[in-house]
C-alpha cells in the first residue's frame, strides 16, 4: 500500500506508526480522487454550459417573443410564434351540380353548360342568394350578405370551373356532375372565430362540395412553407435512410467476405463520409449543374435522352428532392455500411457453419440468424443516421438552398431563411425547436424497441 | 445403419497438407475420439466429415453412401461446436428446434421431441431463457441437445468441453458417455486432451502432422503405443525419453541389456531383440513404472518389485508434487531427468539421493531413426 491509495484504512501493523504518522486523519487535498476528477470533468462542464445548454435555453426564450433582428428588445408573446389563428378560410372544391341516371344524361348535362344562367335574388336572413339554371334544373348555390359576392362566386361555379363527371362512376348507375376548381378552390371568408366559420359554412354554400378550412395567423403552424418543410424533411430522411439501407446491407455483406483488395475497398468506401460536405458537395454541384451536368451529357451521349429535354437535377421540382436524398445517400451510406459491417463480423463463423448444418441455406440463413443478430447494431446505425438526416443542413443548403419554391425546403433550412435571412428570430426559433419533440419521439420509440431487443 | 468411413481423404490448404490422404472407419454406434496436439489435422477431418470443409481428394461415406460432394445438411449428420453456437436471438427451445423448423416438421411434433431431449438434457425448466441467461455448462447442454433433436446418425463433436471449467469439464465427461449409452448414436469427438479421450472413447485415434498415428481402444493405446509419438502424447504425466544403446548382457541373468548415458546400464527383458545388439534407441518408461526403493517403501512398491524386473537407478529428488493420493516426484539421475508417480507415503523429500527402480519388464524402445515401436 502505498500512501496515495485512496481511503486510508487502519494500517497493517507493520508499516506503524513511523512510516504513516497521518494514517487517522484525513489526506491531503492533491491525494484524494474525488476532487481531481471534478477538475478534469470541469472543461466538459463548461463547453456543455456554454455551447449547448446556454444557447438552447436561448433559443426555447427566443421562440417565445417576438425577437427580430435589429429589435434590442424582445417582447413575450407566448405560443404565438408556433401556433397563432388570425381568422379561418373554407376552400370548397368539386360542387356537386347535379346527380344523373346514367353517363349519357350526364354528357349531354354537361354539353348544356354554356346555357347556363345564374340569377341573384335576395333570401332569408337578408341574405343574396345566387341560383345556377340550367337544362330545366334550378340549383341554389351561395347565399352571400352582399348581391355582388353572390353573384361574383355563383358565376364562377357556374362559368368558371370545369365541369365533369365524377371519377370513377363511368358505369351504370347515377352519375354526378361536379363543378371541378383544381389548384386554385373557390375561397369563402375569412372569419374571424370559429362560430363564425361554422355559421359561413352552414348559410354560404347551398350546393354539396368538398370544404377545406384553412387557418390564418403568424404562427409557423399557419405557415403553408412550413408544413411543406415539415414534409419535406421527413420525405428527405425516410427517403435517404431507406436507400441507404437498401445500398448498406448488400455492400456490408459483400465486404465481409474474403477476397483480395478487401481492406482496400473498405477503405475506400469511407471516402464519401470523411470528406468535408462543403468540399465533396462541389463536385456534386457540377454533376447536378444545370448546363454541365455529366449526367445529362451521358444520357444525351447514349440517346436516353434529346439535348432539347436535358434534366435540371436542382431547378425542376420533380427531381430536385430526388437529387438532394441522392447526395445524401452518397455521404451517409459509408457509415451505415460501415456499422453493419461491424454487425455482421460480430456474428461468429460458427454459428453460420451450425446454421450450414441445421439445414438453412443462404436466404434462410440472412433471413433467421444474420438479420436478427445484426439488428440491435443496424438500430442504432439508424438512430444516429435519421438524426444527421433530420437535423441536415449543409447537404441542402449547399445543393439547392431549399428550392425551387420550397420544394427541397427543410425544418433546418427554413428556420435559417426565416431567422438569419429573414430576421425573424422567434419564428426561426420556434421552426428549429419544431425538430426537438419529433426527435424525441422518435428516438425514444426506437430506444424502447432496442430494449426489448436486448 | 451409421458408419462412417473415410478413404484417402486429404485437405490441402495452399501447399500445406493439413490431412495427408487417411484411412478410418468409424464403427456404427461407436464413440470415437481423434486427439493429437493442435494443427494435427483432426478438427479438419472432423469438419471434412461435416461438409464444412471440402476434400481436396478420397471418399467419405455415411451409412454407406457416397457424401462426399454433398452439403451438410443432406449428411445426416449433428455437430456439437466448441463455442456451441447457440443462436443469441432464440430461446432454448428454439435453438433445439431450429433445424426441425427448417425441415417444416409438424409445431406438435417438434414440441414433443424438444421436450424429449429437454428432459434427457435437464434442461426442462429453461426453455425459455436465451442462451446469456444460462450459465456455461447449460449452454453446453442446450448445443448437445440442438445436435440431438436432429436424430441424426451421426453426432460430431468438436472440442465441446474445452470452454468449461475443470469440475464442469468432469462432470460433462460422465454426461456424454452416458448420452452416447443412451442414445447410440455414432459419435466422432474430437479433443486435444489426451485425459478426455482415454475416459470417452471407445476408441482412440491419435493424429500427427495430418497422419493417423494409432488406432485403438485406450488401454491399447496406452499399453502398446506404435511410436515414439503416441507414447509420449497418452499419459500424463507422460512417459519418460532417454537415450541408449541396445547391449549383450551385463551379467543380470537377462538376455541383454541397455546402455544410457552417463554410464547408467540396465538389464533388458527382451531376447528377441538378440541379433540388435549396437542399435541406438529411445528407451521409454511411464512414471508407474518408478519406485522409490528408500526406508518409507510403499505396499505396491514391494508388490510390482516381486512381479516385475527392477533395476537399480541413484537419483537425487528435485521436486516433489503432491497430488493429493499420488505424488508426482522429478528426480535427476547421471542418465537425465525424469519423472515418476508413487504414494504420498512414499517420504520423498527434495535433495535426497536415493535408489529409484524402473520396472524394466514395462521399459519401452523405440528406434531412433523411425521412432517405432520395438
Amino acid at each position: 500500500m502505498t500512501p496515495g491509495d485512496g481511503e486510508p484504512g487502519p494500517g497493517p501493523a507493520a508499516e506503524g506508526p513511523t512510516l504513516r504518522p497521518a494514517a487517522a486523519s484525513r489526506p491531503r487535498l492533491l491525494d484524494r480522487e474525488a476532487p481531481l476528477g471534478y477538475i478534469l470533468v470541469l472543461p466538459a462542464i463548461l463547453y456543455l454550459g456554454i455551447f449547448i445548454a446556454y444557447p438552447f435555453g436561448m433559443s426555447i426564450w427566443m421562440s417565445f417573443t417576438d425577437a427580430q433582428a435589429g429589435n434590442p428588445k424582445w417582447t413575450f408573446v407566448g405560443a404565438s410564434n408556433y401556433s397563432k389563428i388570425e381568422s379561418y378560410e373554407i376552400h370548397a372544391n368539386d360542387f356537386v351540380l347535379a346527380t344523373l341516371p346514367d353517363a349519357d344524361a350526364a354528357r349531354r348535362f354537361i354539353a348544356k353548360k354554356a346555357e347556363g344562367k345564374v340569377t341573384t335574388a335576395p333570401a332569408a336572413g337578408g341574405l343574396f342568394r345566387a341560383t345556377l339554371s340550367v337544362d330545366g334544373k334550378t340549383i341554389p348555390l351561395v347565399a352571400m350578405p352582399k348581391e355582388t359576392d353572390a353573384s361574383y362566386l355563383g358565376s364562377t361555379i357556374a362559368s368558371d370551373l370545369d365541369w365533369k363527371q365524377e371519377a370513377g362512376k363511368e358505369r351504370a348507375g347515377p352519375v354526378r356532375v361536379i363543378a371541378h376548381a383544381g389548384d386554385s378552390p373557390v375561397t369563402f371568408g375569412p372569419f374571424p372565430d370559429r362560430a363564425a366559420l361554422d355559421r359561413g359554412r352552414n348559410q354560404s354554400i347551398l350546393v354539396p362540395a368538398r370544404l377545406d378550412v384553412r387557418t390564418n395567423g403568424k404562427g409557423v403552424m399557419q405557415d403553408p412553407t412550413f408544413l411543406l418543410a415539415l414534409k419535406n424533411t421527413f420525405q428527405y430522411t425516410f427517403g435517404t435512410e431507406i436507400i441507404k439501407l437498401l445500398l448498406g446491407v448488400p455492400c456490408a455483406m459483400l465486404l465481409n467476405r474474403k477476397f483480395r483488395g478487401r481492406r482496400l475497398l473498405r477503405g475506400l468506401i469511407v471516402i464519401p463520409w470523411v470528406i468535408p460536405i462543403a468540399l465533396s458537395a462541389q463536385g456534386w454541384l457540377w454533376i447536378l449543374d444545370s448546363s454541365y451536368s455529366v449526367i445529362n451529357w451521358f444520357l444525351v451521349h447514349s440517346g436516353v435522352l434529346s439535348p432539347a429535354n436535358i434534366i435540371n437535377f436542382r431547378g425542376d421540382k420533380n427531381w430536385a428532392m430526388l437529387s438532394v436524398i441522392t447526395v445524401n445517400v452518397w455521404r451517409g451510406f459509408p457509415f451505415t455500411t460501415i456499422m453493419i459491417l461491424a454487425g455482421l463480423t460480430t456474428i461468429p463463423d460458427e454459428i453460420l457453419e451450425r446454421a450450414r448444418l441445421d439445414g438453412a441455406n443462404a436466404m434462410q440463413r440472412f433471413v433467421h440468424i444474420i438479420s436478427p443478430m445484426v439488428r440491435p447494431i443496424l438500430l442504432v446505425s439508424l438512430l444516429f443516421s435519421i438524426i444527421f438526416s433530420f437535423t441536415d443542413f449543409n447537404t441542402i443548403w449547399i445543393i439547392t438552398k431549399g428550392g425551387p419554391y420550397d420544394q427541397t425546403q427543410v425544418l433546418s433550412t427554413y428556420a435559417y431563411q426565416l431567422g438569419v435571412n429573414g430576421g425573424f428570430l422567434g419564428r426561426g426559433a420556434a421552426v428549429s425547436l419544431f425538430m426537438f419533440p419529433i426527435m424525441a419521439v422518435m428516438v425514444f420509440f426506437m430506444l424502447q424497441f432496442l430494449r426489448r431487443e436486448a | 445403419m451409421a458408419d462412417v468411413v473415410l478413404e484417402k481423404v486429404e485437405k490441402r490448404f495452399g501447399d500445406v497438407r493439413a490431412v495427408a490422404g487417411i484411412d478410418l472407419t468409424v464403427r456404427d454406434q461407436e464413440f470415437l475420439i481423434l486427439v493429437g496436439p493442435s494443427g494435427c489435422g483432426k478438427t479438419t477431418t472432423l469438419r471434412m466429415i461435416a461438409g464444412l470443409e471440402e476434400v481436396s481428394g478420397g471418399d467419405i461415406r455415411i451409412g454407406g453412401r457416397s457424401v462426399t460432394h454433398l452439403p451438410p445438411r443432406d449428411r445426416d449428420i449433428a455437430m456439437v461446436f466448441q463455442s456451441y453456437a447457440l443462436y443469441p436471438h432464440m430461446n432454448v427451445a428454439r435453438n433445439m428446434s431450429f433445424s426441425l423448423r427448417l425441415r417444416g416438421m409438424p409445431k406438435a411434433e417438434i414440441e414433443t421431441r424438444v421436450r424429449e431431449v429437454a428432459a434427457i438434457l435437464g434442461l426442462g425448466e429453461h426453455l425459455d431463457r436465451k442462451p446469456r441467461q444460462l450459465s456455461g455448462g447449460q449452454r453446453q447442454r442446450v448445443a448437445v441437445g440442438a445436435a440431438l433433436c436432429r436424430r441424426a446418425g451421426v453426432l460430431l463433436f468438436d472440442e465441446p468441453l474445452s470452454n468449461l471449467d475443470a469440475k464442469l469439464r468432469i462432470h460433462m465427461r460422465t454426461e456424454l458417455k452416458r448420452l452416447h449409452q443412451s442414445v447410440r448414436s455414432t459419435m466422432v469427438y474430437v479433443t486435444h486432451d489426451q485425459v478426455e479421450a482415454m475416459t470417452m472413447g471407445d476408441r482412440i485415434v491419435i493424429m500427427n502432422h495430418g497422419e493417423i498415428c494409432q488406432v485403438g481402444t485406450p488401454l491399447e493405446v496406452y499399453d502398446h503405443p506404435a511410436s515414439l509419438f503416441v507414447a509420449g502424447f497418452i499419459g500424463s504425466p507422460p512417459m519418460n525419453f532417454f537415450e541408449g544403446e541396445i547391449a549383450p548382457p551385463d551379467g543380470s541373468g537377462e538376455a541383454l541389456s541397455l546402455k544410457l548415458t552417463g554410464g547408467v546400464v540396465l538389464p533388458l527383458p527382451r531376447p528377441e531383440l538378440a541379433g540388435a545388439s549396437g542399435r541406438r534407441v529411445m528407451f521409454g518408461i511411464r512414471p508407474e513404472h518408478i519406485s522409490v526403493a528408500s526406508a518409507g517403501k510403499a505396499l505396491s512398491d514391494v508388490l510390482w518389485a516381486a512381479i516385475g524386473t527392477p533395476a537399480k537407478v541413484p537419483a537425487t529428488i528435485d521436486v516433489v508434487e503432491p497430488l493429493g493420493h499420488r505424488v508426482v516426484v522429478t528426480a535427476r539421475s547421471s542418465a537425465g531427468t525424469f519423472q515418476m508417480e508413487t504414494e504420498i507415503h512414499a517420504g520423498v523429500r527434495p535433495q535426497d539421493t536415493v535408489d529409484l527402480w524402473f520396472d524394466m519388464s514395462r521399459a519401452y524402445l523405440f528406434d531412433r531413426e523411425t521412432e517405432k515401436v520395438l
